[in-house]
């Protein structure tokens, strides 16, 4: 009996030190993938950062500037989105909400 | 004890009742007196303490654009004593770490358990020296401080060291809120030091440092940052600052100064590059000074605007000292005196308003004092009080010599005629975010504090609109945008005391529009050559930044003619 119970304790610990290497190991694999994704986002934003936009354009003799009025169109409101009113449709008729989904 | 028992016999027990008391009180001791000692001993054999480090917070301009991110780099250590072939290694390793051979041999052969080769390396060296597979090298995660945009507000950001602590600007200045708190994880280790997984008993998590959102727009930042680089580079200037900053609440959108530095690698760059000559630089303003002169006067109504002087034609005498201007006027109206910047002209009008009355405002306009601004290293500036002041003092400090202010101090001060005669507090830093986003403080603009009145204010900004218009800032006109400023160009003072004949500071502080101002610019050149006139070197930064700003703010301009022109596509 005792020995039962020391193989079951020994196998329970290698079984807990097996699960504990593979937590270790995806958390290796997942902090890998986050550094790179971090490098990634460095990356993106340095090639984003007006200098190096401007280094870029100069390069290729690229000159911009600020835009003048008649070439800004200014868009007060947001198109209006489709809104369906429900209840109205329900009022309207049976089968004015026939083909209306996602309710 | 028997009689008949050999002496030798109970030499031998004795020895061993003996040997077996000790052995009692030993046992009685470790059991009882050195338990806990003992027991720390062992278990420090098999414990292991696993430092978490936590992310430095992330630093946002006022966009919530990135301007200080953090990664994490590979670090590269030995244990030396676990390196066999330390010649052969050490010369392999000397070209890729881009060291000498010896440096690295000298360090694979010290006494010690554990010696860094390489901190925060490129990807790619570390992947060269995985590949060497060199035991006895090995590889660590550790988190860098990067700045995406490179130089743009690199004076304001400042930079850490290789641990991660702010060593400038406002990476020091916030250093508390921003380095978070180190965690930890309390686990068992086996024969070989190394950690055994599935048996960390307890984990205390890292709290995040949290993250600073300013008030600085970092397009802003870049434009004025390039048209400063600019005037900087055509001018062999040594130093340069500009300012741009919104006079009514007092957020700095734009800070730069040249040289400067790149905060991913500052130490590239001399000492002298890396201070933020806005606040940290006390300079003597000269004409630029005028402005608050010129308000004390016509606040105090002490002068008019229409009121006449006369300009000696360029040379005066007063005191024993001779004063100059830089062209010869005559007679000249008050605002006429401000707008062709006579020295004569401002040194008589400041005689009705007598030098207490002149401290008073100084003061008043904040000079003498920091601003406040949560940025490190900022200076005073000298103003002495008028018991000290000689009897050329009144004349000088008028015209803004014997006075010395930052950059910042003059910014504040435009703001207060700008925005009608209230004296801001700058900011800097919009509010402190936690790690998840929620604001822990928000740094309000402070409550202004009135200087001079509307009026007073609004008769300044006539006067300064003709110092663009046909004055000595003719360089700076935007059109359409009726900008409005003043020039100025002092001598600095050499190391025997005396005015130099050949070192300027030039200025241009000004805003725009002059109507309903929204942005005041202040640009500082320190030793412009060959041309050293604020009006000549300073002014067409300002116009140039001031013309981008009003394009990025879609503010279009005023005047029908450029308006038309603005509105309509062109011909061609």
């Amino acid at each position: 009996m005792v020995t039962f119970v020391a193989v079951m304790y020994v196998n329970q610990q290698a079984l807990i030190y097996q699960m504990g290497l593979k937590v270790k190991q995806n958390n290796d694999v997942y902090a890998k993938l986050v550094d790179h994704n971090k490098i990634l986002v460095y990356n993106v934003l340095n090639l984003r950062s007006p200098v190096a936009l401007e280094r870029r354009l100069l390069a290729k003799e690229v000159e911009l500037s600020m835009p003048s009025k008649w070439q800004v169109v200014k868009i007060d409101h947001s198109p209006k989105k489709l809104v369906l009113n429900y209840k109205n449709l329900a009022k309207k008729s049976p089968l004015a909400n026939l083909f209306v989904s996602g309710r | 004890m028997y009689k008949g028992t050999p002496s030798r016999i109970r030499k031998v027990l004795y020895t061993l009742i003996i040997a077996f008391v000790l052995l009692c009180v030993r046992l009685v001791f470790v059991q009882l007196g050195a338990a806990r000692s003992l027991s720390n001993i062992a278990s420090n054999q098999y414990r292991l303490l696993v430092p978490l480090l936590p992310k430095r917070g992330v630093i946002y301009d006022r966009n919530l654009k990135e301007l200080a991110i953090n990664i994490n780099l590979v670090s590269i250590f030995a244990e030396p004593f676990k390196v066999k072939d330390k010649g052969i290694d050490s010369q392999k390793l000397a070209s890729i770490l881009g060291l000498s051979q010896d440096e690295i041999y000298k360090k694979l052969n010290q006494k010690r358990g554990f010696v860094w080769l390489g901190r925060k390396v490129s990807q790619d060296t570390a992947r060269v020296i995985r590949a060497l597979n060199i035991k006895g090298i090995d590889f660590i995660k550790e988190p860098h401080r990067a700045y995406p945009n490179g130089v743009i507000a690199s004076h304001i950001l400042g930079f850490t060291d290789i641990d991660n602590n702010g060593l400038e600007g406002l990476e020091l200045k916030f250093d508390k809120y921003l380095k978070g708190v180190i965690g930890y994880r309390y686990a068992i280790r086996d024969a070989k030091q190394r950690e055994v997984p599935g048996y960390e008993y307890k984990e205390i998590q890292p709290i995040d440092g949290d993250n600073l959102v300013l008030t600085i727009d970092s397009l802003i930042q870049s434009f004025a940052e390039r048209e400063l680089e600019n005037g900087f580079k055509k001018y062999h200037a040594k130093g340069a600052c500009i300012i741009v900053m919104d006079p009514f609440t007092g957020d700095i959108l734009a800070l730069s100064n040249r040289p400067n530095f790149d905060p991913n690698n500052a130490k590239a760059e001399p000492p002298d590059s890396r201070r933020n000559r806005a606040i940290c630089d006390f300079f003597e303003p000269g004409s630029s000074f005028k402005i608050i002169t010129a308000s004390s006067l016509l606040e105090e109504k002490a002068v008019q605007p229409s009121d006449k002087f006369f300009c000696e034609n360029g040379e005066y005498k007063w005191c024993g000292h001779k004063y100059h201007d830089h062209k010869p006027h005559g007679w000249l109206e008050f605002r006429d005196v401000i707008k062709y910047s006579s020295n004569i002209g401002t040194m008589k009008a400041a005689q009705r308003l007598g030098k207490d009355r002149l401290y008073k405002y100084i003061k008043k306009f904040g000079f003498g004092e920091k601003t406040g601004i949560e940025l490190p290293g900022e200076v005073n500036g000298i103003t002495t009080h008028p018991n000290t002041w000689s009897k050329l003092s009144l004349c000088s400090i008028s015209m803004g010599q014997e006075v010395t202010v930052t950059a910042l101090q003059l910014a504040c001060a435009m703001s207060t005629l700008a925005n009608g005669g209230n004296l801001v507090k700058p900011r800097i830093v919009d509010m402190i975010q936690d790690c998840t986003g929620n604001v822990i403080q928000k740094f309000e603009p402070k409550k202004p504090q009135r200087v001079i009145s509307e009026e007073t204010a609004r008769e300044m900004r006539t006067i300064l609109r003709s110092v663009v218009d046909s004055g000595t800032a003719k360089l700076a006109e935007v059109e359409g945008y009726f900008p409005a400023g003043k020039t100025g160009t002092a001598q600095k003072v050499e190391s025997n005391g005396t005015y130099s004949h050949s070192k300027f500071t030039a200025s241009f502080i000004g805003f725009v529009p002059s109507d309903n101002p929204k942005f005041v610019i202040v640009v500082i050149m320190d030793e412009p050559r060959p041309i050293y006139y604020g009006g000549v070197v300073c002014a067409p930064v300002f116009k140039k930044v001031a013309a981008e700003l009003m394009s990025y703010y879609k503010i279009w301009p005023k005047d029908k003619k450029v308006a038309e022109k603005n509105n309509k596509k062109p011909a061609s």
